[in-house]
Order: C-alpha cells, then sequence, then structure tokens
C-alpha cells in the first residue's frame, strides 16, 4: 500500500475550481516533488490530504486511512504547511512545548530537534525576531517532533540560504533512505531536483505529469528547443504552436519554441515574413519541460 | 482530552497578552474601586451611597462589570488568535477533532477567566473593606455575602470567558469578535435594559454582573444566584455549540 493516495481530489471555492480529479500515489522510501507555479493547487492539495480542507470530491488518506481518523498523527505524519504559523510572543522552545503537549511527546525530544534544524542556540528566542529562514527551520522542527514516519512539506526552501537549501536537501534525502516518505512542494524544479525520486507536476489543478524524475529527464533530452528574438514574438509563437509544438513568449521579444527543429521554425518564420534577430537551438532540461508542462494545458504521459 | 487541555494551558502561560489584559483588567478594577469609595456618599458619576449604608457597603465591594468584557475578550483572543496568528494550522494538525480542541480551549480559557474573577473580585473587596473600616463605619456585610459575590464573579468571569471562546471561533477575526464583545456589553444590552426593563435581568452581561454583586435599575430584581448561572452557561455553550456546528469545522485556507 503506498504511503499517500489521492483518488479523484477535487476542491471547488465557488465557482473556482483549485484542485481538479487529481490521483497519485506516494510510495514509502521514496521523495516525491509535488511541483507546480504558485496558484497551481498544491497547497490546497495538501491542505486535504491533511483534513485542514475539507474536498469537494475524492479522497485523500495517508497508510489508508484519512489524516483525521489517524490515531497518533503526529507520530505519523510531521508537515510543514506555512512558515508564519508561530505567535510571534512565544520563543522556539515554547512553541515545540505547546506541540509536544498536544501531541504527547516526551519534553526531551525539544532539545533533539532544535539541534537537528540548527535552531539551538536561538530556542529561548521569541520567534517574532526570527528571519524567514529561521522559522523555516523551526517548522520542520516541529514537524520531527513526533519522530514521524512521512514529511509533508510545502515550499519548505522558502526564505532558506544556499547552505539551508541544501541542508534540507540531505535532510530529506536521509529521512526517506532511513524509509521515510517525504511529498515536498515546490515552485522550482531546480530547488527539489537533486533530491526527488519522483516528480508529479500539477498546473491548474490539474495533474498534468507523474513521472520518475530520470524519465522526466529522459523526456527532456530528447526534446529540441528553439530560443528566438523577434518583434513579432506573440505572431511566432501562435505560428508554432499551430504547428503543433509547445512554444511560449519568453520577455518581450523572445519565443521559446520545443518539438519543432530550427530549420523549420526558421521556414515558419519565413513563410510569414517575421523578422528573426537570433536564434539559438538547445536540448531542453529538466526547467524548459517544466515549464513548458505548466505553460500550457498539455499532459504528457 | 488531557494533550489538548494541557497544550491550550501551556498556550495560556507563554503567551503575554492575557497576563497583560489580567494586569489592564486589575489596574480597572483597583481604579475604579478607590475612585468610587472614596466618594462614597457624594454626587455625580463616580459616587456610591454612604459606606456607613448596606447598599454603599455593597457597591464599594462589587467588582466593576467592565473586568467581565476583558475576561470576554480573553476568551475570544484564545481563539480567533489562532486564526490571526495561523497557528490554527498547527493546533488542527496535532488534535485533528476541532470539537475536543473547542472543549480544551473552552476549559483553559473559563479556567483562567474564573481566576481574573477572583483576582478581581478580592482586589475590589480588599480595598472596598479597607474604606469600610478606615472611614470607622461597622462592616453590615456578612462574609457569606462577600464570599457569595466574590464566588459569583469567579464563576461569571469563566462562563464569560468561555463564551468569548464560542464567539472567537465563530467571528474568526480577532478585531471583529472584540468589538462585538464591547458593543453588546456597553450598548446592546444597555439599550435592551433601558427599553424593557423586565427583560434586563436575563441578559447575559447583566445577569454576569449581578451575580458579582452589581445593582440593577431601580424596580428590577436580579435572577437567583443557580438561576443566573444557568442563563450565562447556556448562553456560552449556545454560542460554542453554533460555532461548532459551523465555522469550527470549516475549512482552514
Amino acid at each position: 500500500m503506498p504511503a499517500i493516495e489521492m483518488r479523484g481530489l477535487t476542491k471547488r471555492f465557488g465557482h473556482v475550481t483549485a484542485v481538479e480529479d487529481l490521483s497519485l500515489d506516494v510510495q514509502r522510501g521514496t521523495v516525491t516533488g509535488f511541483l507546480g507555479p504558485n496558484g497551481a493547487g498544491k497547497t490546497t492539495a495538501l491542505r486535504m490530504l491533511l483534513g485542514l480542507v475539507e474536498p469537494t470530491a475524492g479522497t485523500a488518506t495517508i497508510d489508508g486511512r484519512p489524516y483525521r481518523d489517524l490515531a497518533d498523527p503526529l507520530r505519523r505524519v510531521g508537515a510543514v504547511l506555512e512558515a508564519s504559523s508561530f505567535y510571534p510572543g512565544r520563543t522556539a522552545r515554547n512553541h515545540l512545548r505547546v506541540q509536544a503537549a498536544a501531541g504527547g511527546f516526551d519534553a526531551a525530544r525539544i532539545d533533539v530537534v532544535l539541534e537537528l534544524v540548527g535552531l539551538g542556540p536561538a530556542a529561548d528566542r521569541r520567534v517574532g525576531g526570527f528571519s524567514l529562514g529561521m522559522r523555516q527551520r523551526l517548522a520542520l522542527a516541529t514537524a520531527l517532533l513526533g519522530d514521524p514516519e512521512v514529511l509533508i512539506l510545502d515550499e519548505p526552501a522558502n526564505g532558506l540560504d544556499p547552505e539551508g537549501v541544501r541542508w534540507l536537501r540531505q535532510l530529506l534525502r536521509a529521512f526517506a533512505d532511513d524509509g521515510g516518505t517525504v511529498l515536498v512542494s515546490s515552485h522550482v524544479l531546480a530547488e527539489v531536483a537533486q533530491t526527488v525520486d519522483r516528480v508529479v507536476i500539477l498546473h491548474r489543478g490539474r495533474l498534468v505529469a507523474d513521472a520518475p524524475l530520470e524519465q522526466l529527464a529522459a523526456t527532456a533530452g530528447t526534446r529540441p528547443v528553439v530560443r528566438i528574438r523577434t518583434s513579432r514574438a506573440e505572431d511566432l509563437r501562435a505560428a508554432a504552436a499551430a504547428e503543433g509544438a509547445q512554444a511560449r513568449v519568453d520577455g518581450l521579444d523572445g519565443v521559446q519554441v520545443v518539438g519543432l527543429t530550427p530549420e523549420r521554425v526558421g521556414q515558419i518564420a519565413a513563410d510569414r515574413a517575421i523578422p528573426i534577430f537570433e536564434s539559438v537551438a538547445e536540448v531542453a532540461d529538466l526547467e524548459d519541460v517544466f515549464l513548458q508542462l505548466t505553460s500550457s494545458q498539455e499532459a504528457v504521459p | 482530552m488531557t494533550g489538548a487541555l494541557r497544550a491550550e494551558w501551556l498556550k495560556l502561560r507563554t503567551a503575554r497578552l492575557p497576563w497583560g489584559l489580567l494586569a489592564v483588567a486589575l489596574a480597572l478594577a483597583g481604579v475604579h474601586a478607590v475612585l468610587f469609595d472614596s466618594n462614597a456618599g457624594g454626587t455625580g458619576h463616580t459616587s456610591i451611597e454612604s459606606l456607613a449604608t448596606y447598599t454603599g457597603q455593597r457597591q464599594a465591594i462589587t467588582m466593576p462589570v467592565e473586568v467581565l468584557l476583558f475576561v470576554t475578550v480573553l476568551g475570544v483572543i484564545v481563539a480567533s488568535g489562532e486564526f490571526r496568528h495561523g497557528t490554527a494550522t498547527n493546533t488542527y494538525l496535532s488534535i485533528p477533532n476541532r470539537i475536543r480542541v473547542l472543549a480544551a480551549k473552552s476549559i483553559a480559557a473559563g479556567t483562567v477567566g474564573a481566576l481574573f474573577g477572583l483576582a478581581g473580585a478580592g482586589l475590589t473587596t480588599a480595598i472596598g473593606l479597607s474604606f469600610i473600616v478606615g472611614g470607622g463605619h461597622d462592616v453590615l456585610l456578612s462574609a457569606a455575602t462577600i464570599a457569595r459575590y466574590a464566588v459569583g464573579a469567579t464563576i461569571a468571569a469563566g462562563a464569560l470567558a468561555a463564551a468569548g471562546v464560542g464567539l472567537g471561533s465563530l467571528v474568526r477575526s480577532q478585531v471583529a469578535a472584540t468589538i462585538a464583545v464591547f458593543v453588546w456589553g456597553l450598548v446592546i444590552e444597555q439599550t435592551i435594559g433601558g427599553l424593557y426593563e423586565t427583560a434586563q435581568r436575563y441578559l447575559p452581561y447583566t445577569a454576569a454582573a449581578s451575580l458579582a454583586g452589581a445593582k440593577l435599575e431601580a424596580g428590577t430584581t436580579a435572577l437567583p444566584f443557580l438561576a443566573a448561572v444557568t442563563l450565562i452557561a447556556s448562553a456560552a455553550m449556545a454560542i460554542s455549540f453554533v460555532a461548532a456546528r459551523t465555522t469550527v469545522t470549516a475549512d482552514v485556507t
């Protein structure tokens, strides 16, 4: 049984559909990247998984049960949803004491997680004076307090400095290597590409990709990318899209075309008397694939 | 339930606002008592009857109704503060049963509110008795009467703090819920009580104030002790019930 299962998960807020018919599995002992641009529905999906938001339709379970039905939720699941969820006048240690009391944990665990996230020296400082990075670390300490089997993290790298991001990657990798399960969201693929085993990409509330990272990388390596500078960017984008390519306007005078050769793009431009100032042919990288997937509605197998 | 209660109690102990509120409420009670007791037998808005009379002595030891407004605000803060600071997410992740969280908050805030009431009544009584004895008057109030008002203030404050938790859960906006407390206590009840004297004693704040010893409008008698306690507790439970059926189970986005 997968550690995390979503089936037909849907959430509508009035006329706005935040998540639509989302189904996915997260296997044990893996790190799964839950990716998508801001507003893609990642946070809403994670909040439904954690019982904070009621789905309009579908189910979301952890170890086969809805979060609300887990007997000892904090020992099963550690979650980081927002780095600002702290009472500013409370110290880091007291914040964790509250969580430990609610979860029935040994208070000795507080110092362990504070040291683990590097907040030992700041334990008795009020959270109101913390930087965003320190708050992220405290949020992670909160998630790790119950020594859970599953970690669900929503944009945990926000506010972390490069050293902090590297530390986070190592922490998540080690957690999964020890048999733990991680579902980590981000709107930047590069942020998680070095850590994840599998990538799930969400766009406008819908699943557009669910594949092992290697498969996505292999897909990326076979796709030509042509970057054009032209004074008629929108015309060229529309013409390339009409030929079946994935194309998007990039900046004021740039067009990125995936799926057509440079020669074909040049011919399309020539046929329409579209001036080309610069043309660069590349092989798509993972980031290109991510951007393409999240700038169109097209799903990939 | 034990974990939820321990967590709520720790939240109260480790936050500054509740204790700041307690300090302000006690300062208010003290200033109010000194101001009125020193003008006993005089005229004007800040006077009470002579301390040589039973009524004057009763007024001297009565905790001001504003303290009860402060304890209700305490309850509001305990509940709505979770949404103001975004801590509701962590709270509901650790204890997904939201009704259990609401119950724990009501008990914790009710207990601290009762301590507020006891402290306010104790301070007001001490100041009142000092003025009575210092003025050379015999104490006409029996120990049982003084104890009754202190117990009444304690119970009333505890129940109103619990009602505040219900209100803060129902109206997640801390500012809106706090304004609602003061508008209800200082405007709506005063207006209804002024227009319909017979209804006055059935109004929650008025009933709470009378439990603490406050005198009602001339010609209106306070509810019996147990009836007043039942009325206030029922109001607190009714608000919490509505909150539990509506906003408490609403999405936390």
